[in-house]
């Protein structure tokens, strides 16, 4: 062990921002959610502002959500293992001091100009082209300072964790670049149109829509994983191989997916019969994750009694099994005529974001955290009740979606006797009125626990802080 | 720390790579499960089924067919079949849902509206067909249930009917449209004349109004330089064949009448349509965009509706 402390020997001051960062967008992304799930429940709470109407905060909210709490959580982790599993300091620093800011001000100028009415119309990439431009240069630089860091690495081999974390960075620039090429009707106009057009566009728009959920919120989040996991339970990881084996399965599968989002429209029918495959071929490499973090659990069950941070990551990574059998099974073309635009989507994606994501994010933060500023967490207590809400609120929210999701599918393809529809649209709208305020019920539930997240992160931080500061007499540092 | 550290949690447990990160992470070489292999195998072989059955692979500008077929009638009655395709899946359904619609509508076309309405089975047929057919074509203007929206289009759920509640006045609006039309008059007519005159049309259906105003629009109503009876009639009950509105019920389809609090804020609506007039009131022909059939149905349906005459 080094003499110096990690605090001294790594770069945490980057990776306090992010945290921080994570939690705060976390608290603004969940509260825009329940007001929209609100919104659907209870209409008036539209006010008949065109400002805060859904189709204006729906992006708010999954940018916040995904980008801000998703984003700066794989940016304060990454920074973190991508250091500690190289022993090394990050890779010019004041780069990566410009992808916080230059990412926060994505994240904000983004939820201002969708409240402005300004959107792509992409889902997940709703930032019109200046935005596009300043995400670009954020991802080149931390590209820059995460390959520069590996390269400096103090260790002859890469840990799984960063294999993943790569990928993630790689195949974002990729998508990003792609999906955002536009055209913009002049210099200081915001409004541009894309270069691609009819089904290639929206065959475009969801190769990067499933490839953000695949290696955004999937590939980075397991390297999250794959570290945190072991770490925490202080067991190693069950099989190297397996995560060789289903790392380079999930990359090359998930590539080719995005068309299971295009059943049953314009998209020629040999194109979704491809998607449906591969993300039927993807179950398993998806899977390999799993195993190897419930594996890597295995030998210390015990912790789970005692532990509310292991609990968040089992229990996420049951929800990362679940979700990705649910997917591949939505994506068979006889299943998809059931679910496609019905709320089983909203449940299936959200029992991957709040469950598996969310879960998995907080777990590494609340055993992050502490170690940045040198303390413990402040209450184990508030962990736990956070564990229970945002449990609750997830099985709340995807029991409803699901009920209402099926309902909705079956309602819309019922025919009577005489071969006519039975239900108008309308009748199916109302029929899925007490799911949506179940829903919201259940967003509340989360949004209630992450709030306890944040304020237990600030007392803890606070505490950190006036411990250094009492410490701050010459000659204390200490291991 | 090494890196090279071949250290072992448990001395007989299985062996790690031998490799240290971060102080303790470590990775154990288990082999790759004998289950997850196999099933990773049986997802492959049936996405090869998957393959041959649908539309798969893209070769040269065509792509590889598949061996699934559909069968559906097409527009000459002729049967074909065509490889598994959604077009082909959509024809196919649309075509399995006419045949069954297609007995009623047979009997429907030779049959009167009275006979139609009389027949429990067509009658239940009817209100099936008429709701879908009303879902698609109609409740966008006159909504879900027909009762409309005061200020834009007409109840039809009440037993007033502009043009005519009989089968064939219903019949007459749904294939050929209609378009209603009133003269604005507020350059034609003084302010306090319309004022007036508003107060009088209150008045024929009821409400309590200023009697004075009252009789100075009753006058002006059946004056020339007016010329309301000309359209609305000497009673103010309208005319079905040009559609001019029965002043003397309490249906409103312009003004929000029973939308308002007080006599002030009655008269001013109705001051408002007569002062502009009105040239929205324009209903879509049908005919040719659905079967007569179809129309059929939607004539006995909306008649249901509102209690035709």
């Amino acid at each position: 062990m080094s003499a110096t402390s990690a605090v001294d020997q790594y770069d945490y001051d980057i990776i306090k921002k992010f945290s921080v960062m994570a939690v705060v967008w976390a608290v603004v992304g969940m509260f825009v959610g329940v007001y929209i799930a609100s919104q659907l429940a209870w209409p008036f709470l539209n006010f008949d502002s065109p400002y805060i109407s859904f189709g204006r905060f729906r992006p708010v909210h999954t940018g916040a959500v995904i980008f801000g709490f998703g984003g700066s959580a794989l940016f304060a982790t990454s920074y973190y293992v991508v250091q500690r599993t190289c022993q090394t300091r990050l890779f010019a620093p004041g780069l990566a001091t410009f992808t916080f800011w230059g990412w926060q001000a994505v994240i904000v100028l983004a939820a201002l100009s969708y409240v402005m009415g300004y959107s792509q119309g992409r889902e997940y990439a709703e930032m019109e082209w200046p935005i596009d431009l300043l995400i670009l240069f954020v991802w080149v630089a931390y590209m820059v300072v995460y390959i520069g860091t590996l390269m400096n690495r103090k260790q002859p081999h890469i840990y799984v964790a960063n294999w993943f974390y790569l990928s993630f960075i790689l195949v974002t620039a990729l998508l990003h670049t792609f999906n955002n090429i536009a055209v913009p009707v002049d210099l200081f106009s915001m409004k541009s149109y894309s270069l691609f057009s009819g089904a290639q566009d929206a065959m475009t728009q969801w190769w990067y829509g499933h490839n953000a959920v695949g290696f955004f919120l999937t590939a980075a989040f397991l390297g999250m994983m794959y570290y945190f996991v072991p770490k925490h339970a202080g067991r190693p990881v069950y099989s190297y191989r397996l995560s060789i084996v289903h790392f380079w399965a999930l990359s090359f599968m998930y590539m080719w997916v995005g068309t299971h989002h295009l059943h049953w429209t314009a998209l020629p029918d040999w194109a979704s019969t491809l998607g449906a495959t591969f993300s039927i071929m993807l179950l398993l490499p998806s899977w390999g994750g799993m195993i190897n973090g419930i594996m890597t659990l295995s030998g210390a069950w015990d912790k789970l009694r005692t532990d509310p941070i292991m609990r968040f990551m089992i229990v996420a990574l049951s929800f990362y099994g679940m979700s990705t059998f649910e997917g591949p099974l939505m994506s068979l073309k006889d299943v998809n005529a059931l679910s496609h635009y019905t709320d089983w989507t909203v449940g299936h994606v959200h029992s991957g974001a709040l469950g598996w994501v969310a879960m998995i994010a907080f777990g590494s933060l609340y055993h992050m955290i502490p170690k940045l500023w040198n303390t413990q967490m402040y209450s184990v207590r508030l962990i736990n009740a956070h564990f229970w809400l945002a449990t609750i609120g997830v099985l709340l929210y995807i029991t409803a979606m699901w009920i209402s999701g099926i309902s909705q599918g079956l309602m819309w393809r019922a025919f009577d006797d005489f071969g006519n529809l039975q239900y108008s649209f309308v009748e199916s709208v109302a029929a899925m009125h007490p799911f949506y305020v179940m829903r919201a019920i259940g967003g509340m539930f989360y949004l209630t626990g992450m709030v306890l997240m944040a304020y237990n992160v600030y007392m803890t931080i606070r505490q950190g802080v006036r411990a250094a500061q009492t410490a701050a007499t010459p000659a204390t540092a200490t291991a | 720390m090494a890196d090279t550290n071949p250290s072992q949690t448990h001395a007989s447990g299985p062996q790690t790579t031998g490799h240290v990160w971060d102080g303790d992470l470590q990775e154990y070489n288990n082999p790759l499960p004998a289950w997850w292999t196999w099933t990773f195998y049986a997802t492959i072989v049936f996405a090869l089924v998957y393959w041959v059955v649908y539309p798969s692979w893209p070769v040269g500008k065509g792509f590889l067919p598949g061996i699934g077929k559909i069968s559906y009638v097409n527009a000459e009655g002729e049967v074909e079949s065509w490889h598994w395709n959604t077009r082909a899946k959509l024809l196919n359904e649309m075509q399995a849902a006419a045949d069954a619609q297609k007995p009623y509508f047979d009997r429907i076309a030779d049959l009167s509206y009275d006979q139609i309405a009389h027949d429990p089975e067509l009658n239940s047929f009817v209100v099936s067909a008429g709701k879908v057919l009303f879902a698609d074509n109609c409740a966008a203007c006159h909504q879900a249930g027909g009762q409309g929206k005061i200020g834009s289009y007409p109840n039809l759920a009440d037993d007033d009917w502009l043009y005519g509640g009989t089968f064939e006045e219903i019949n007459e609006t749904l294939n050929k449209g209609r378009r209603g039309y009133m003269p604005g008059y507020a350059e034609a007519l003084a302010a306090n004349e319309i004022d007036a005159l508003a107060h009088y049309v209150l008045s024929l259906s009821g409400d309590s109004v200023d009697a004075a105003k009252a009789a100075e629009g009753k006058a002006l109503f059946h004056s020339h330089k007016a010329a309301c009876y000309y359209c609305h009639g000497d009673d103010g009950k309208g005319r079905k064949d040009i559609g001019s509105a029965n002043l003397t019920d309490q249906v409103w389809l312009w003004a929000d009448v029973p939308g308002a609090a007080d006599i002030g804020t009655r008269a001013a609506r109705v001051r408002q349509v007569i002062a502009g007039g009105l040239s929205r009131g324009v209903m879509p022909a049908w005919e040719g965009r659905l079967s007569p059939e179809q129309i059929k149905v939607l004539t006995v349906y909306v008649h249901e509706l509102g209690g035709g005459q």
